[in-house]
C-alpha cells in the first residue's frame, strides 16, 4: 500500500462527517457560529450544590446543615451572600473576569432519586427516562448540520453524545504499536460492517489528532492522573485546527454518602481538583478560549440536611456552572426557594427553581447562535421551557 | 453465526481452536452446564481466616501511621487482590463450562461490588463473588441476595455497615464526644436500601417510594460486619476469625416497619423477610427478564423472549438454574438476527481462548483497566453496562486494534518456539482453525487476508481479532 493512511480513506470516499474532517477544509454554514465550543461536564454521582456554593444568607442554612455548615470566615464570597467552598478557589479567576455564572436551585424537569434515571434525562435532554436513547449533544450536532465534530474525552461514550451523527472518542491509552498497512487492512474489513465502520474512521481520524499533539509537544494522560492534564489533552485536542467543537468529559465520585467533610474534607478537596482542571483547561486553550464555553452539571443535588453518616443521600436541586469568555457577566443566578423546612422539596432537598434544559438552551444560543426553534430540537418537548437567552452576549 | 458459533460465542466466551466443530449438540452442550453444582475456580482463592487477618492489619497499620509496615503489607495485599483476579480469569479463560461462568459474571455484575470504593471493598470484591455469589447460581435468586445482602463487601460498599437507627438504643445511648462532628455518625443511610430496591430486585419502576426507601434502610439497620475491626488485628496464639455478618441490636431502629405495603416486625429477622419478598416480587421477575434477555441475545431483545423469562421466573420464584434452562431453549437464543458487541472483558477472554492461552496472563488487571472493564470495578452500582451504545466507540475499537496487534505478536513468539496455540502438528500457524473460531460469514474480505502469504502470519492473527467479525457474539 503506497498512499498514506489520510491518502487512502480519501480515495476510498470515505470522509463522512465526523472525525473524518480533521485535516480537510471546513465548509462553513451562515445559521452556526463557527467558532464556537462546547464543553459538557458530567459529575455522575449527583454532587452537593449546597456544600459547593453555600447560601451562607439563607436563615435556616446553619442549623438545616448542622455538622455540614462550613465555618462562613473560611468561604470564598461571590455575591448575594453565595459563598464558595476554598476548594473551588480556581474559580475566582473566572468570576473575577466575568466568565463564570453559578446556576442554583437547578435540577432535571423530572423528579427522580435515581442516579440513573437522572443521568439519563440529563443526557438526552428529554424531560423524563423513556424515550430516544439519543444524547442532546448528538442532536446538536445533527442540528448543526452535521458539519460539526463531537467527541468523548476519556469517557467512553457518554449517552450525551450517543445518537446517529458519528461521534469519535479519545483517551490516551496506548495498546500496541500499529502499522499503517495492519489499519488499511482493518479499514477494508470495517467497511463490510455497517454498524462499526463509522466509528472506526473516527478512530483513524483521533490518531492523526493524536500525532499532531505529540508534534505540539502534548502530554498524553496515563491512566490514572489528575482531571488537569485530562482538562488540558481536552484542550489540545479541541484546539487543533479542525478539532471537534464539542466535547463530552465526566468525572465520578461525588456520592457522598459518608464523611463527605467541611472545609480540607473529601469533597471539598475533590472540587479542588476539578476546579483546577476547569483552570488549565482555560490556560491551555489559550486565544481559543475565546467562544469557547464550559457547562459543569450533575445528575441531582442531594438531601439539605446530613444523613447519619457524615454525608448526605440523593436529593433533588443542586448546583452549576457556566464558565466561557461569552457569560454574560458574573452572577449567582438563582430563584432562591428557601431552606425552611416548609420551602424544602418534600420537607428533605433543595427545592428546584430552575430547568437545566432552560440554561443549557441560553448556553447553546450563547455559544452556537442557535435560534430558540434550533435549540427546541435538541431538547423534544422543551417549547415550554424558555431558555436563559440572557445567560451569555 | 451457526448454532454452535452461538452456543460458544453468545453464551459462551468465546470458541477455542477446533471447538466449533467438535460441539455436537450445541443446545445440549449449554444445558449440560446448568446441571450440577456451581461452576469451580480453577485455584480457589486464599484461606479466609489468613486474608481476614490481612484485612484487619493492613487497616491496623493504616492507623497507626506506620508507613514501613504499611509499605510491607500493601504487597502483601496487591498480591492477595492479584491472586483473587487471576484465579477468575484464568476461570474464564480455560472452562469447560463458558456458560455457566458467563451466568456467574452476569449475576456478580448485577449484584455488583466496586473495587473503586476504595481499600475494603477492593480487598474483599473477590471473596464477595466466590462466597455470595458463585454458591447461588443455580439456586433461588432469593438465597443470592440475602447472601450479598449479609457479606462485608456489600454491607461496606453501600454503606449500609455504618447506618444507625435513629431510635436504637446506641443513637439514644449518651455521646461521649460532643458537638455536631459526633452527631453525623449517629443515624441512617439510605444508600444500600435505595440501590438494593432500584438496582437489585424490583427496578426503578417497580412501584416503591421515597418512604419505601426509608423504611427499608430502618430495616436494615444492625446488618453489620464481624471480625473487621482493625483492633481485633490477630494476636500471638489466637485463632484467626473469618470475617462475616453480624446484627447489632444495639444499632437496630425499633419497631415494625413497612415497605411496599407489607409489614416486618422489628429485628434481623424483618430484614431476612423484606428481602424474600422483595426478591419474589413480581416487579423482580419482569425487571431480572428483562435484563437477561437484552445481555444474551440483543440490546433490543423480543418482548416474546422477555415474557417467555418472566413466566419461568414466577412461576419457579426465581429458580434461577431453570430460567438459564429456559434462556437456553427461547428460539430468539438462536436467532442469527440478533447479536451483542462483546464487552472487553468477554473480548479479552475469547481471545486468549482462541489461542488455547491457558492462563489469563501477568498483566491483566492493567489491560481491562486501559479497556475501561476492571474486574470487579464498575463506575457505579448499577455495574457495567452491556450495550452496544456503551462500549462500541472509536476509542474502543483503536485499543482493540492495538492490543490484538501486542496479543498476536506475543503468540506468534508462541508459534516460532512450537508452544501455544492455533499450532498446527509440526509449529505452523493453523490460520484455518483461526478462521474457523472468528465464524467468518461468506464473502468476509478477512478470509483472503488469513490465507495471504504476504501479510506477516502475526499480523493476520491480530486482523482477525481486531476485525468487526470478532468484536460481535
Amino acid at each position: 500500500m503506497s498512499m498514506d493512511r489520510r491518502e487512502f480513506l480519501h480515495s476510498a470516499g470515505m470522509c463522512l462527517g465526523g472525525l473524518a474532517t480533521f485535516g480537510f477544509p471546513e465548509v462553513h454554514f451562515a445559521n452556526v457560529r463557527q467558532d464556537g465550543r462546547l464543553v459538557f461536564v458530567l459529575l455522575r454521582g449527583g454532587f452537593d450544590g449546597l456544600a459547593a456554593v453555600v447560601p451562607t444568607f439563607d436563615p435556616a442554612w446553619r442549623d438545616l446543615r448542622g455538622s455540614l455548615a462550613a465555618d462562613p470566615d473560611a468561604l470564598l464570597e461571590l455575591a448575594d451572600g453565595f459563598a464558595l467552598t476554598p476548594g473551588l478557589a480556581p474559580l475566582r479567576e473566572f468570576w473575577e473576569r466575568d466568565e463564570l455564572m453559578v446556576l442554583h436551585a437547578m435540577a432535571i424537569p423530572y423528579r427522580t432519586r435515581s442516579h440513573f434515571d437522572g443521568q439519563a434525562i440529563l443526557e438526552t435532554g428529554l424531560d423524563g427516562p423513556e424515550g430516544s436513547a439519543d444524547g442532546w449533544l448528538n442532536r446538536l450536532l445533527s442540528v448543526m448540520e452535521g458539519e460539526r465534530a463531537g467527541i468523548s474525552i476519556a469517557a467512553g461514550m457518554p449517552r450525551s453524545l450517543t445518537g446517529p451523527v458519528e461521534v469519535a472518542s479519545w483517551s490516551p491509552t496506548e495498546l500496541g504499536v500499529v502499522e499503517d498497512a495492519y489499519l488499511d487492512r482493518l479499514s477494508i474489513l470495517y467497511r463490510s460492517d455497517e454498524a462499526l465502520q463509522g466509528r472506526f474512521e473516527a478512530a483513524l481520524g483521533m490518531l492523526d489528532v493524536g500525532e499532531e499533539m505529540d508534534a505540539m509537544g502534548g502530554q498524553p494522560r496515563r491512566p490514572g492522573a489528575d482531571a488537569g492534564s485530562l482538562f488540558r489533552a481536552a484542550a489540545q485536542l479541541m484546539a487543533a485546527p479542525g478539532g471537534p467543537n464539542v466535547a463530552a468529559m465526566e468525572f465520578s465520585g461525588w456520592d457522598t454518602h459518608a464523611n463527605q467533610g467541611v472545609v480540607g474534607g473529601n469533597l471539598d478537596r475533590q472540587l479542588g481538583r476539578l476546579a483546577e482542571g476547569l483552570s488549565a483547561f482555560r490556560e491551555a486553550m489559550a486565544e481559543q478560549w475565546a467562544g469557547t464555553t464550559v457547562v459543569v452539571m450533575t445528575e441531582f443535588g442531594r438531601t439539605a440536611r446530613p444523613n447519619g453518616t457524615g454525608g448526605t443521600d440523593h436529593g433533588t436541586a443542586g448546583a452549576g456552572f457556566v464558565l466561557g469568555s461569552g457569560v454574560a457577566r458574573r452572577a449567582v443566578v438563582s430563584d432562591w426557594p428557601g431552606l425552611a423546612d416548609n420551602q424544602l422539596y418534600e420537607n428533605r432537598d433543595l427545592a428546584p427553581t430552575l430547568d437545566t434544559r432552560a440554561v443549557l438552551k441560553g448556553v447553546l444560543a450563547g455559544t452556537f447562535d442557535l435560534t430558540a426553534a434550533q435549540a427546541d430540537r435538541v431538547f423534544p418537548g422543551s417549547a415550554g421551557v424558555r431558555g436563559m437567552w440572557e445567560l451569555m452576549t | 453465526m451457526s448454532a454452535p458459533h452461538i452456543a460458544l460465542n453468545r453464551f459462551g466466551l468465546g470458541a477455542r481452536p477446533g471447538e466449533a466443530a467438535r460441539l455436537g449438540d450445541p443446545r445440549g452442550w449449554l444445558l449440560s452446564q446448568v446441571e450440577g453444582g456451581p461452576p469451580s475456580l480453577v485455584a480457589r482463592g486464599s484461606d479466609p481466616a489468613a486474608s481476614a487477618d490481612l484485612f484487619r492489619s493492613f487497616q491496623a497499620a493504616l492507623r497507626s501511621g506506620d508507613e514501613a509496615r504499611v509499605a510491607e503489607l500493601r504487597r502483601e495485599v496487591q498480591t492477595h487482590g492479584q491472586g483473587e483476579m487471576a484465579s477468575v480469569l484464568t476461570t474464564r479463560v480455560v472452562s469447560d463450562r463458558p456458560f455457566a461462568e458467563r451466568w456467574v459474571a452476569f449475576w456478580s455484575n448485577h449484584l455488583c461490588v466496586s473495587a473503586l470504593d476504595g481499600f475494603q471493598t477492593a480487598f474483599l470484591a473477590g471473596a464477595y463473588e466466590r462466597e455470595a455469589i458463585r454458591p447461588h447460581v443455580f439456586g433461588r435468586f432469593e438465597e443470592m441476595v440475602l447472601a450479598s445482602a449479609r457479606h462485608p463487601a456489600m454491607l461496606q460498599y453501600l454503606d449500609n455497615v455504618r447506618s444507625v437507627g435513629p431510635g436504637s438504643v446506641a443513637a439514644r445511648r449518651p455521646r461521649r464526644g460532643r458537638g455536631p462532628a459526633a452527631d453525623a455518625l449517629r443515624g441512617l443511610n439510605e444508600n444500600y436500601a435505595r440501590e438494593l430496591l432500584e438496582l437489585h430486585t424490583v427496578g426503578v419502576n417497580g412501584g416503591y417510594e421515597q418512604e419505601d426507601v426509608e423504611q427499608l434502610a430502618r430495616i436494615l439497620t444492625g446488618w453489620g460486619v464481624a471480625g473487621a475491626g482493625p483492633e481485633r488485628a490477630a494476636t500471638a496464639g489466637a485463632r484467626a476469625e473469618e470475617l462475616g455478618f453480624r446484627f447489632n441490636p444495639l444499632l437496630h431502629e425499633p419497631g415494625r416497619k413497612s415497605v411496599m405495603g407489607r409489614t416486618y416486625p422489628e429485628g434481623e429477622e424483618g430484614g431476612m423477610a423484606v428481602i424474600r419478598d422483595l426478591a419474589r416480587h413480581p416487579s423482580t421477575a419482569r425487571f431480572l427478564a428483562e435484563k437477561l434477555a437484552t445481555h444474551f441475545i440483543d440490546d433490543a431483545p423480543p418482548a416474546a423472549a422477555i415474557e417467555t423469562l418472566e413466566r419461568t421466573w414466577l412461576e419457579t420464584e426465581g429458580d434461577l438454574r431453570r430460567t438459564a434452562r429456559t434462556l437456553v431453549e427461547l428460539d430468539a437464543a438462536w436467532d442469527a438476527d440478533y447479536r451483542k458487541f462483546r464487552t472487553p472483558q468477554d473480548w479479552f477472554v475469547a481471545v486468549l481462548r482462541a489461542v488455547d492461552a491457558g492462563e489469563a496472563g501477568g498483566n491483566f488487571p492493567q489491560i481491562l483497566q486501559q479497556l475501561r472493564h476492571p474486574l470487579w470495578g464498575p463506575p457505579s452500582p448499577k455495574g457495567f453496562g452491556d450495550l452496544r451504545r456503551e462500549w462500541a466507540d472509536s476509542d474502543a475499537l483503536m485499543n482493540r486494534a492495538e492490543l490484538a496487534r501486542t496479543l498476536a505478536r506475543r503468540a506468534g513468539r508462541g508459534l516460532r518456539s512450537g508452544r501455544g496455540a492455533g499450532t498446527a502438528r509440526g509449529g505452523g500457524p493453523d490460520l484455518r482453525a483461526l478462521a474457523a473460531v472468528v465464524a467468518l460469514d461468506a464473502g468476509d474480505p478477512l478470509g483472503g487476508m488469513l490465507t495471504d502469504g504476504s501479510i506477516p502470519v502475526d499480523e493476520r492473527i491480530a486482523l482477525a481479532f481486531a476485525g468487526p467479525a470478532f468484536q460481535w457474539r
